[in-house]
């Protein structure tokens, strides 16, 4: 008992609990308002840690692949039956693919088309992935030296992993799709070749498949959908591969993803930046074309009265709403 | 070495004593968060960061204080990378009420000492699954914050027993010596 006493008087002698209770809970409010506020920390942290990751690494990867293999062994020949039918399965798609190159190529030609810019792209290796309760995360080992910029896609072989979210000077964190933080918005392409192309906002969830948010509820999605980055935003480029669409049991939709993020060793990261788009010359604008003067406010009584109002034009996609549009600018 | 109390001892050595546990909450959020997983990322890392603060609150509350939960929740939350505050907060609570409860918690010895630690882990688990549900404004998946609260139960046996043995060796008199 008297030992008890002793220990609350200690106790109370130091930083009272409520005052340290306090400073959490506004940690957690400062957090919430300027969710960067460790990230200079973190970026130093992971940048001083990375020789040691990578050397971490190489004997945790050698296990992994011998646990790997050991489970594999017994499914090779079932695995080289499939791989054979699949491949002759490409082999169809990729003359059909070629045959349409040609086609596009030509049309383009027709359209003196602008072709679409070239993507420069960083090649980093993957040198550590934390998988946490509200975190779902990879580190790769190229930072701001190799010029990889918050916001650039994140792909490996198969498809879209994630976007860059945090760089350190040799060093960079990958958000993946299916954290709880990813907002992606995406294109629908119908298997079916029914209803064309549909706008969604695709939000993980931190499961393996995010959620699908239809824009349009008049839509229908069918199982096998392929779905791909639709560029709303400018942040991503359009058209990169992202996963099919699969049904979730409850009438909602997910994302099959095609990258495997637990076993991508080496990534592509895009550096992508889309030009700002120029103003249509005023003769363009709808209502100049229609032969309609430009809207001009009545002046106002006030003596000193302000300038008239400049037309303005707004360069938005018009199949995303505007929430959406602003929650991917504020991303 | 064994005891620093003893007089003679020099200030030093008693300054680094009592900043032991801290250092020793420090390096379990360290070794915690390093991003490799021979598991393959399978089940999340256990909350090593815990283990100190829940057994140095029991044994010497007097170095574990709420200042040092404080700065191991803070190193938590920089090294997981979640969202600010998230861990800081949850470790506090964890701290406060092991505190409250310090007399019931200490008298657990055995399996049931076990279940005593995962209670407080709970809290700890609970407190961060509901500030990202007010955070994001809705129920994220119960399964990883199981997960992660089954690793570090699984985990406490061998980081306590670590944990004493530094105890034993580095900080010296236990509770029942103050």
């Amino acid at each position: 008992m008297a030992n008890a006493r002793k220990i609350a008087r200690k106790s109370n002698a130091q930083l009272p609990l409520v005052i340290v209770i306090a400073l959490a809970i506004v940690l957690v409010l400062l957090g919430k308002a300027q969710s960067g506020l460790f990230d200079q920390a973190r970026a130093r942290v992971t940048d001083w840690m990375a020789p040691v990751l990578v050397k971490v690494r190489a004997p945790v990867q050698g296990f992994d692949r011998f646990v790997g293999s050991i489970t594999e062994i017994f499914s090779v020949y079932e695995q080289n039956l499939k791989l054979k039918e699949e491949n002759a399965r490409l082999r169809q798609w990729r003359n059909v693919a070629t045959v349409l190159q040609t086609r596009v190529s030509r049309y383009q030609t027709l359209l003196h088309a602008v072709p679409d810019p070239k993507l420069n792209a960083v090649l980093a290796q993957v040198i550590g992935r934390a998988s946490r309760p509200f975190l779902q995360t990879m580190v790769l080992d190229a930072g701001k030296q190799h010029k990889a910029m918050p916001g650039q896609a994140v792909l490996d072989a198969r498809g879209m992993i994630g976007r860059i979210y945090l760089t350190g000077q040799r060093t960079s964190w990958v958000i993946l799709l299916t954290d709880l933080n990813s907002r992606i918005p995406v294109t629908i392409a119908s298997a079916a070749g029914g209803s064309g192309n549909i706008q969604a906002m695709m939000t993980g969830d931190n499961t393996a498949m995010p959620v699908l948010d239809i824009v349009s509820r008049l839509t229908t999605l069918h199982s096998g959908d392929q779905v791909v980055s639709s560029g709303d935003g400018g942040l991503l480029p359009a058209g990169l591969p992202i996963g099919t669409v699969v049904e979730d049991g409850s009438g909602g939709w997910r994302v099959a993803l095609l990258a495997d993020p637990a076993s991508s060793q080496d990534v592509e990261i895009l550096n992508f930046s889309q030009p700002p788009e120029a103003l249509p010359p005023g003769a363009q604008l709808p209502a100049e074309a229609a032969g309609l003067k430009p809207m001009v406010t009545p002046p106002s009584p006030v003596a000193v009265a302000p300038p008239p109002p400049k037309p303005v034009v707004v360069a938005r996609p018009a199949a995303l709403p505007p929430d959406a549009q602003s929650e991917e600018t504020a991303e | 070495m064994a005891a620093l109390e003893r007089p003679g001892s020099s200030a030093a050595l008693r300054i680094f004593g009592a900043l032991v546990p801290l250092f020793c909450g420090l390096l379990g959020v360290f070794i915690a968060n390093i991003p490799v997983s021979i598991l393959g990322e399978a089940v999340p890392p256990p909350l090593l960061g815990l283990v100190p603060i829940y057994f140095w609150c029991l044994v010497r509350p007097d170095l574990m204080t709420p200042a040092a939960a404080l700065t191991i929740g803070i190193a938590e939350d920089i090294a997981s990378g979640g969202p600010p505050g998230l861990w800081t907060l949850a470790f506090v609570l964890t701290y406060a009420l092991v505190a409250r409860q310090r007399d019931s918690f200490a008298g657990l010895s055995g399996l049931v000492a076990v279940v005593g630690f995962g209670a407080a882990a709970s809290i700890t688990c609970a407190s961060a699954y509901f500030t990202i549900a007010a955070l994001y404004w809705h129920f994220p998946p119960l399964a990883p914050i199981l997960s992660e609260l089954a690793m570090t139960v699984l985990f406490y046996v061998p980081t306590v027993y670590v944990a004493g043995m530094i105890h034993h060796r580095l900080v010296g008199a236990s509770r029942s010596d103050i």
